[in-house]
């Protein structure tokens, strides 16, 4: 094993693979900044650029790329609140808000160090669990999958401090935008009203591109201003201390890389559920005095979807290199570049390209790292963006959303679901319910949907399939409390709030 | 402003909005075969229930305060104030320039919406010297030409007046 571990660093540590590693950590920052552009448009664009390529370049590039894209992604969610792509947005929660006090730099340099060590983490992860990977995949069927759906939802629903109904509102809604198109059950189309365009279904990407970065620039429009409340008071403040805040909340960069690790290895998850995920425990897990400042700019809510992502990151190799599996859209699009030179992803590339595999997991690493120190250079240059009048920073950052919507698969229907959701979320702001429920179940919907119908085939129709099944017993439980403890929490607050006035009448 | 159950009769808006459309989805999922419809119509019937509850923590009623105390204690209407701030016109005005870029982008293309949309705001809703909202625009063009068509050697959508077909 060890031998293969140094065969794939020294295939790394070529002039040519370093360049071309690169070479794709600054292409993936590039297009990690851009909002509705992302790791899988990156890939896809370069991936007839590596035909000519040695398979290692080939490689190396790609785990620049996936390296670079979530620095990327989280500066622009931070100072923009305009995520990059899609699991920055949890970035964004708390990022956002601490731009606007004027702590960008700090914001950035706590994201660039969770980044870089929530990508070391992911590899020690995945070159523990490679080897046992088969096997842990394989505890989950559809019930599992289904229940694990649900457990998402659940978990952002509660995480929504004090909205319980309203992020369960926001959820049950999404859940039903993501059944608009083609049913795999049933082979038909469904609530398309004849819209040719919906039969693949509203497309994630510009929907999260509505919801967060369009919605924000509406609120900007009417709010005016600049993004910084104060400019005034607006100053990079010493990137050291973000760097600093990573290693004080050191629990909350292991628990949010161990999340990425284990979401990233689940198929089809992918980073949004990881970084929203991480962000929820984090939440979850913060002293009740401190859980009220989550969404107004605490340092934590910043590290820990960060940690997440790129911990995910190299997880997500683990069902895509093992199984051909994909663990999400830019590991789906990254397959491509696999079988184009020659690499066919499931359990005979663990054995015939193993060199390969840890290389490519080196350059992942590498790239985070790397992408981390350079995306610290440039805070103070995209910092001053915070200061930009609204009246020309709107316009400009929608150009770009809406430009980079069109550009996912240049359908200009597109930009018009960018512009739907946008007022969607607006109106989700306006009317204060929480939009990190809509993603999940943006994201978990379909599949939801297909292991519900999978399951009840295997069981014959029968219910009870979700409770003999251990693990299934042990999310429903989950399920169960994490909806029954808020509830519980409002009525012994109303009993012991009762008793007091009781007393005083 | 008039009032129903003690609440601003606008607070019930979302609810009811999201109820109206629930009530659209269910109808249309029973159009549907049994299969493809169980999922999605127990989604509607759950969200049903939920914009129910919704609706009802939205009053001052006692039931309204309790549902609001155990589901939604940090829901209150008066969270909501710091929206109200901004006249609704003002709301639908900013809403309306969005869509209003959306809908030219469609219609005369990326490469002449991003101009024409920057330049108007800028000049005409911001109300910004001339020459800023000239250069701004002509930069703003210059930036999505260069990254789209220059760099990623893309076809901007060249909108439904200027299609061939």
């Amino acid at each position: 094993m060890l031998q293969m571990w140094l065969g794939g660093i020294e295939g790394l540590l070529q002039v040519r693979e370093l360049a071309f590693l690169g070479l794709g950590m600054f292409i993936g920052l590039f297009f990690g900044a851009i909002p509705g552009l992302g790791g899988a448009a990156a890939l896809a664009l370069l991936m007839p650029l590596t035909y000519g390529l040695e398979p290692f370049s080939a490689l190396a590039l790609s785990g620049g790329v996936m390296g670079g894209v979530p620095m990327g992604g989280s500066i622009t969610a931070i100072l923009l609140n305009t995520p990059g792509s899609a699991p920055n947005a949890a970035t964004a929660i708390d990022g956002y808000p601490l731009a606007q006090q004027g702590k960008a730099g700090m914001a950035i340099g706590a994201a660039a160090s969770a980044n870089a060590i929530g990508g070391i983490i992911g590899t020690v992860s995945v070159l523990a669990i490679l080897p046992i990977a088969k096997d842990i995949v394989l505890l989950f069927g559809p019930p599992e999958f289904f229940l694990l759906a649900m457990l998402g939802l659940v978990i952002v629903s509660t995480t929504s401090r004090g909205k319980l109904l309203r992020g369960l509102i926001t959820g049950a809604f999404g859940l039903m935008v993501a059944f608009i198109g083609y049913n795999d059950v049933s082979g038909g189309e469904r609530f398309t009203y004849g819209i040719e365009y919906l039969w693949d279904g509203v497309h994630l990407v510009p929907a999260l591109i509505g919801l967060f970065a369009v919605a924000e620039m509406i609120n900007l429009y009417v709010k005016g201003g600049s993004v910084s409340n104060n400019p005034a008071s607006v100053k990079i403040t010493s990137m050291t201390s973000g760097l600093l805040e990573t290693f004080r909340h050191w629990p909350t960069v292991i628990r949010g890389s161990l999340i990425g690790t284990v979401v990233g290895a689940v198929p089809g998850v992918g980073g949004v559920v990881a970084s929203f995920l991480s962000y929820s425990m984090t939440v979850q897990a913060a002293k009740e005095s401190e859980k009220d400042s989550f969404g107004k700019g605490n340092i934590k809510g910043v590290i820990a979807p960060e940690a997440a992502i790129n911990a995910k990151d190299c997880s997500a190799l683990i069902p895509t290199l093992a199984f051909g599996i994909p663990g999400g859209v830019e590991m789906a699009v990254f397959m491509g570049i696999l079988i184009v030179h020659g690499m066919q992803p499931g359990p005979l590339m663990l054995v015939d390209h193993q060199v390969e595999i840890y290389g490519l997991i080196w350059a992942l690493t590498a790239s985070c790292v790397l992408a981390s120190f350079v995306g610290l250079l440039l805070v103070r240059p995209l910092a001053r963006v915070t200061l930009l009048d609204s009246q020309i920073l709107v316009p400009l950052v929608l150009c770009v959303a809406f430009a980079g919507s069109y550009a996912i698969d240049m359908t200009i229907e597109n930009v018009v679901i960018t512009a739907i959701f946008g007022v969607i979320g607006y109106l989700m702001i306006r009317f204060d319910y929480p939009r990190l429920t809509i993603v999940i179940a943006l994201v978990l919907g379909a599949s939801a949907e297909r292991n519900f119908h999978q399951t009840m085939l295997m069981s014959d129709g029968q219910w009870a399939i979700y409770i003999v099944r251990p693990i299934c017993l042990l999310l429903l439980a989950g399920i169960v409390i994490l909806l029954a403890l808020p509830i519980a929490r409002g009525v012994s607050q109303q009993i012991a709030g009762a008793k007091p006035s009781a007393q005083g009448g | 402003m008039k009032q129903l159950l003690g609440t601003p009769v606008s607070d019930y808006i979302p609810a009811l909005g999201l109820l109206v459309l629930t009530i659209l989805y269910l109808a249309t999922a029973y159009n549907y075969a049994p299969d493809a419809r169980a999922v999605p119509a127990g989604v509607a019937w759950v969200m049903l229930v939920l914009g129910i509850l919704d609706l009802i923590s939205r009053t001052r009623t006692k039931a309204g305060t309790v549902l609001m105390h155990w589901l939604n204690p940090a829901g209150d209407a008066d969270k909501m104030a710091e929206h109200k701030r901004y006249p609704a016109l003002k709301q639908i005005g900013a809403v309306l320039w969005v869509a209003g870029f959306a809908a030219a982008m469609v219609l005369v293309g990326i490469l002449y919406a991003v101009p024409l949309y920057v330049f108007a705001s800028l000049y005409v809703r911001g109300r910004r010297p001339l020459l800023l909202a000239l250069g701004v625009s002509a930069a703003a063009t210059a930036m999505i030409w260069l990254l789209f068509v220059a760099v990623l050697g893309l076809e901007l959508y060249p909108g439904v007046l200027f299609s061939e077909f």
